[in-house]
C-alpha cells in the first residue's frame, strides 16, 4: 500500500479537450512537412520528364538524287545529334526513314520506320510489294496504307513525315538537292496522330 | 563449454526474447503432418532470398547507364570469376519463381485456401505475384542488349496507350522521351529498391496471415499432427535443393544469354518478351486497330480484378467451382497462346515451304517465322561477335560497347554489303558457305562474285579460261566483258593463252606461268590471310612481276603480256585498270569511289556506281567509314583472337 500514493501521482491527468486538440494538429502537421518535404523533393525530381519539351529535330536524310522515282521504298537511317541526359551524341542514328518518289515527282514522300502499333521497326525488303513489321505481324502496302484496313493489327497507317526539298550550293559553285526531314517520334496506338511532346 | 553457450543465450534471451522468437519461428503446428504439397510457399521464400542475395552481389558490379550496362554485365558474365554462376542463378531462378508462384495461385484456388478469414491474406499473394512480374519486366531491360530493349520497348510503348495518363506514363518511367541513361537508372531503381522494399513489406505480412490463420490443412487427419520443426522444414529444404538443382542445370547447359548491345537505329527483329509474358504478346495480335487497349489494358484488367475478388466469389460451393473454372480457363488459355506463339515465329525450322497452293496468308506466316528465325541467328552471331571484341586486348572503349559494333568490319561489311553491292554482286564460298552470309548470295548476278577477292585462289580463277567465263567472274548477266560484248580482250587473252592447239607440255608451261602471275598479283594485295605465303613465296612473287612486266609475252603464243594493257610496275601509263597494287585496301577504296576513274575501268565501267566520286563528302552516296568497313570485310581484315593468342 505503500506505493499506491505514488503510482496515482504517476498518472498523467486529462488535458484540456482544447488544448489536446491544438496539440494533435499541431503534431500532425509538423510531422507530416517533416516527412512530405523531402518526399516531395523526391517527386518533383522524379516526375522532371513531364516539365521538359521536346522538339522533332530536322535532319538532313539523303541525296534527292538517291531516292529514284521509281515509287519503291528505300530505307535511310536519320543520324543527327542526340541528347541524353549529360551526353550529347553527335550525328547518330536515331531512327529510320523510308523514301519513296513516284514518277516525275519533284518530292519524295517520307515514311517513319516506327510502327503505329508498338513502336517496333517496320522492315522492308527490296523487291517488295510491301512493309512488313516484325512484331505484331502488321503489314502496309506502298503507300503506307494498311493492307487490310482497319482489320489490320496497326491501329492506322504508316506515319508520314513532313519533307522538304533544299538546294545546296557546293564549294565548286554547283548546286544540288538535298531531303530534309522533320522526325517526328508519334504515339503509338491510336487511330489519330499524336506527337509525342 | 555448453554452459558459456547457455548462458550467452540466456544473455540474449533475457533482453530479446530469442527463445520465444526461435520457438514462435519453429514450432508451428502442422495440422495431419508434414507434408510435400505444403512446401511451395517455403520455396517461393528461398527463391526470394536467392534473388536478393545474387541481385546484392550483381548489384556491386553493375553500372546502370547505356554506356556501362551491357559493359558491365559482360564483364560479370565473362571476366569475373564466378560471374556466370552468378548471373545464371539469378536469370533462371526469377523464371523459376514464377513457374512456383503459378503452382502455388493453382493450389490455393483448388483448395479453396482463400475462404474467410484467410481473404485478406490471398489479396496480399495476388499483389506479391504483381510484384514479382514487375521486378521480372524491369530486370529484363537492365542488361541493355538488343533483346531486352527492344522488347521493353514494346512494353512501355504499349504502357503509353493507357487511356488519358499514358504519354506522360510512360515518359515517366522511361525517364523522358525516348530510351536511354535515366531509363536504365529508373529501371534499376525499381528493380533493386523500390519493388524489393515493397516486396519484403508484403511478404511480411503475408506470413504473419499466414502464421495467424495456420496451415490449411487439406486433409487434416492424413496423419498424426507436427511441427513445422524439423519435419515440415526438412521437406520445405529438399525441395528447395530440388529447385537450385534445376536452376544450377539451366546455368550450366544454357547459361544466361547476353545479346548484343541494345542500338537504338538497329531494330531486333525477334525482341519477344520473356516466355512467361509471351502469351500476352500473342493475345495482342488478336485486337486489330484501337481494339488494342481490350487486348493491353481492358481484358487482362479485367482479368486481375476477378482474381482479386475470388475469395468472395468463392464462398459458395458453386462460387468455388467457377473461380476453379476460371483458373483452368486462363491458364489453358495462357499455355494455348504461349504455344501458338512459339509456333508462328519457329514452324519454320521444321516444316515444309508452303506449296504453289498455298494462300497468301499463309505464305506470309511461312516468311515471318523465316525472317523471325533468320533475326535470332543474326542475333547469335553479333552477340558472339560483340563479346569476341569485347575480349579483345583493346577492350571496350569508354564510349562502350556499341562502337565495337559499328567500326567492326565483320559486323558492319556484310550489312553494308547487303544495301550496297548485293543487288548485283554474289557473295559466296561455293566450297565452305558460310550460314551467316546466306542473305548475301545472289542466285543471278550481274557482277563477279567478290568472295575471297584479291586472294591467290580468287585470281588464279580469273586467268583460268573456264571459270573466267563463268558468272563467278565475266560470264554474268548481261556482261559486255565475254562473247559478243565491247570489252571482250581480257578474256579472250585467257582463253588463247590456252587455245587447243598448245600441246600438253606447252599448256603445263602457260599453266605454270599463270599460276607464278597469280601469285605476284595476289601478293599486290597485301592481304594480311596471306601475309606468311607472301614472305615465303618472295622468289615466286618476284618472278611473277617479271611476267606481268613484259616475262609473259615470251611465254604465250600471242606474245603479249598483262604490261601490253595495264599499267605496271615499270610499264607505266599503259592502260587500266592498273595492276600495282591491285585488290589492296588503297586500290579498292579508291575503286568503290569511282570505278569509272581513268585508272580503273573508265569507258569500259560496266554499271558499277561510284560511290564516292565527289570531294564534298555531303554528295557522297556512302562517307569514307562505310567504304573502309566495305573494304576491310572484302579482304578480310577484321580482329581475329586466334592470331593474337599466336603473336
Amino acid at each position: 500500500m505503500a506505493n499506491a500514493p505514488s503510482s496515482q501521482a504517476a498518472k498523467p491527468t486529462p488535458p484540456e479537450d482544447r488544448r489536446s486538440f491544438f496539440t494533435a494538429i499541431a503534431a500532425i502537421v509538423t510531422g507530416a512537412i517533416a516527412v512530405v518535404t523531402p518526399l516531395l523533393a523526391g517527386v518533383a525530381t522524379f516526375l522532371s520528364p513531364l516539365f521538359r519539351k521536346n522538339h522533332s529535330p530536322t535532319v538532313r536524310i539523303a541525296l534527292l538524287s538517291q531516292v529514284p522515282d521509281d515509287g519503291m521504298p528505300r530505307y535511310f537511317p536519320v543520324v543527327t545529334d542526340r541528347d541524353d541526359a549529360w551526353n550529347r551524341y553527335p550525328q547518330q542514328r536515331v531512327g529510320a526513314v523510308y523514301l519513296v518518289r513516284q514518277a516525275n515527282e519533284p518530292t519524295p514522300i517520307a515514311f517513319t520506320a516506327k510502327c503505329p502499333h508498338a513502336g517496333c521497326f517496320i522492315g522492308y525488303t527490296a523487291g517488295d510489294d510491301e512493309f512488313q513489321c516484325p512484331c505484331h505481324t502488321s503489314a502496309f502496302k506502298l503507300d503506307g496504307s494498311r493492307e487490310n484496313g482497319d482489320n489490320e493489327v496497326s491501329p492506322r497507317d504508316m506515319d508520314k513525315l513532313p519533307v522538304e526539298v533544299r538546294e545546296i550550293k557546293l564549294a565548286d559553285g554547283e548546286m544540288a538537292q538535298e531531303v530534309w526531314v522533320e522526325f517526328i517520334n508519334f504515339q503509338t496506338g491510336h487511330k489519330e496522330q499524336i506527337r509525342t511532346t | 563449454m555448453s554452459s558459456i553457450v547457455r548462458s550467452l543465450v540466456d544473455w540474449l534471451d533475457d533482453r530479446a526474447g530469442v527463445r520465444d522468437l526461435v520457438n514462435d519461428a519453429l514450432y508451428e503446428r502442422v495440422v495431419g503432418g508434414s507434408r510435400w504439397r505444403y512446401v511451395w510457399g517455403s520455396a517461393l521464400v528461398m527463391t526470394f532470398m536467392t534473388q536478393v542475395v545474387t541481385g546484392i552481389f550483381l548489384w556491386m558490379a553493375y553500372s546502370p547507364s547505356t554506356q556501362t550496362a551491357w559493359e558491365s554485365v559482360y564483364f560479370i558474365e565473362h571476366e569475373m570469376t564466378g560471374g556466370w554462376l552468378l548471373r545464371g542463378i539469378h536469370h533462371y531462378m526469377a523464371q523459376m519463381m514464377v513457374i512456383l508462384l503459378a503452382i502455388h495461385f493453382v493450389q490455393i484456388v483448388w483448395d479453396g485456401a482463400y475462404r474467410a478469414p484467410r481473404e485478406l491474406n490471398f489479396v496480399i499473394g495476388l499483389i506479391l505475384m504483381l510484384i514479382v512480374l514487375g521486378l521480372s519486366f524491369t530486370g529484363y531491360l537492365l542488361p541493355w542488349d538488343q533483346k531486352g530493349y527492344w522488347a521493353t520497348n514494346v512494353g512501355t510503348e504499349l504502357a503509353s496507350q493507357t487511356p488519358v495518363v499514358g504519354a506522360d506514363l510512360k515518359k515517366v518511367a522511361v525517364g523522358g522521351s525516348d530510351y536511354g541513361h535515366h531509363t536504365l537508372t529508373r529501371f534499376f531503381a525499381l528493380h533493386a529498391g523500390v519493388l524489393p522494399a515493397l516486396l519484403v513489406g508484403f511478404l511480411v505480412l503475408h506470413i504473419t496471415l499466414f502464421r495467424r490463420h495456420g496451415l490449411h490443412a487439406k486433409d487434416p487427419n492424413h496423419g498424426p499432427d507436427a511441427m513445422f520443426w524439423p519435419d515440415q522444414v526438412l521437406k520445405d529444404s529438399v525441395a528447395s535443393l530440388g529447385i537450385l538443382a534445376a536452376v544450377l542445370a539451366f546455368t550450366v547447359w544454357e547459361g544466361a544469354d547476353l545479346m548484343a548491345p541494345a542500338d537504338a537505329a538497329n531494330p531486333y527483329n525477334a525482341a519477344r518478351p520473356e516466355w512467361y509474358f509471351l502469351f500476352l504478346f500473342q493475345f495482342l495480335k488478336w485486337f486489330p486497330g484501337e481494339l488494342e487497349i481490350w487486348g493491353a489494358f481492358i481484358i487482362p484488367g479485367i482479368i486481375v480484378t476477378v482474381m482479386f475478388v475470388m475469395p468472395w466469389i468463392g464462398r459458395s460451393r458453386a462460387g468455388h467451382l467457377l473461380n476453379v473454372t476460371l483458373m483452368v480457363v486462363l491458364f489453358g488459355g495462357a499455355a494455348y497462346l504461349t504455344t501458338q506463339a512459339l509456333y508462328d515465329d519457329n514452324f519454320a525450322a521444321w516444316s515444309e515451304p508452303p506449296g504453289e497452293s498455298a494462300s497468301e496468308g499463309e505464305i506470309k506466316a511461312y516468311e515471318a517465322s523465316k525472317d523471325f528465325i533468320e533475326a535470332k541467328k543474326d542475333a547469335h552471331y553479333e552477340a558472339l561477335r560483340v563479346i569476341e571484341l569485347a575480349q579483345s586486348p583493346a577492350k571496350i572503349p569508354p564510349t562502350g560497347a556499341l562502337t565495337l559494333v559499328y567500326d567492326d568490319p565483320y559486323l558492319q561489311g556484310p550489312k553494308l554489303y547487303k544495301q550496297n553491292c548485293a543487288g548485283c554482286h554474289n557473295y559466296v564460298d561455293e566450297e565452305n558457305p558460310d550460314p551467316r552470309l546466306t542473305s548475301l548470295v545472289n542466285e543471278e548476278p550481274s557482277a563477279p562474285n567478290l568472295f575471297g577477292v584479291g586472294t591467290r585462289k580468287w585470281i588464279e580463277g580469273l586467268l583460268d579460261p573456264e571459270q573466267i567465263v563463268s558468272a563467278h567472274y565475266f560470264g554474268y548477266q548481261g556482261s559486255p566483258f565475254v562473247g559478243d560484248g565491247d570489252n571482250t580482250d581480257m578474256v579472250d587473252f585467257v582463253q588463247e593463252s590456252f587455245s587447243e592447239d598448245l600441246d600438253e607440255e606447252q599448256r603445263k608451261t602457260v599453266q605454270a606461268a599463270f599460276k607464278k602471275v597469280a601469285i605476284a598479283l595476289s601478293a599486290e594485295a597485301k592481304l594480311t590471310s596471306q601475309k606468311e605465303i607472301d614472305a615465303q613465296d618472295a622468289d615466286t612473287i618476284a618472278e611473277g612481276r617479271a611476267l606481268i612486266e613484259g616475262g609473259l609475252a615470251d611465254v604465250l603464243e600471242s606474245g603479249t603480256s598483262c604490261a601490253d594493257c595495264h599499267t605496271f610496275g615499270s610499264a607505266e601509263d599503259i592502260g587500266s585498270p592498273v595492276l600495282d597494287g591491285y585488290m589492296s585496301r588503297q586500290w579498292l577504296l579508291a575503286f568503290l569511289g569511282n570505278s569509272a576513274d581513268e585508272q580503273f575501268y573508265g569507258d569500259m565501267n560496266d554499271r558499277m556506281p561510284a560511290f564516292a566520286p565527289h570531294d564534298d563528302p555531303r554528295l557522297n552516296q556512302l562517307d569514307q567509314k562505310s567504304l573502309e568497313l566495305i573494304v576491310d570485310w572484302l579482304r578480310g581484315d577484321w580482329y581475329r583472337p586466334a592470331e593474337v593468342v599466336d603473336e
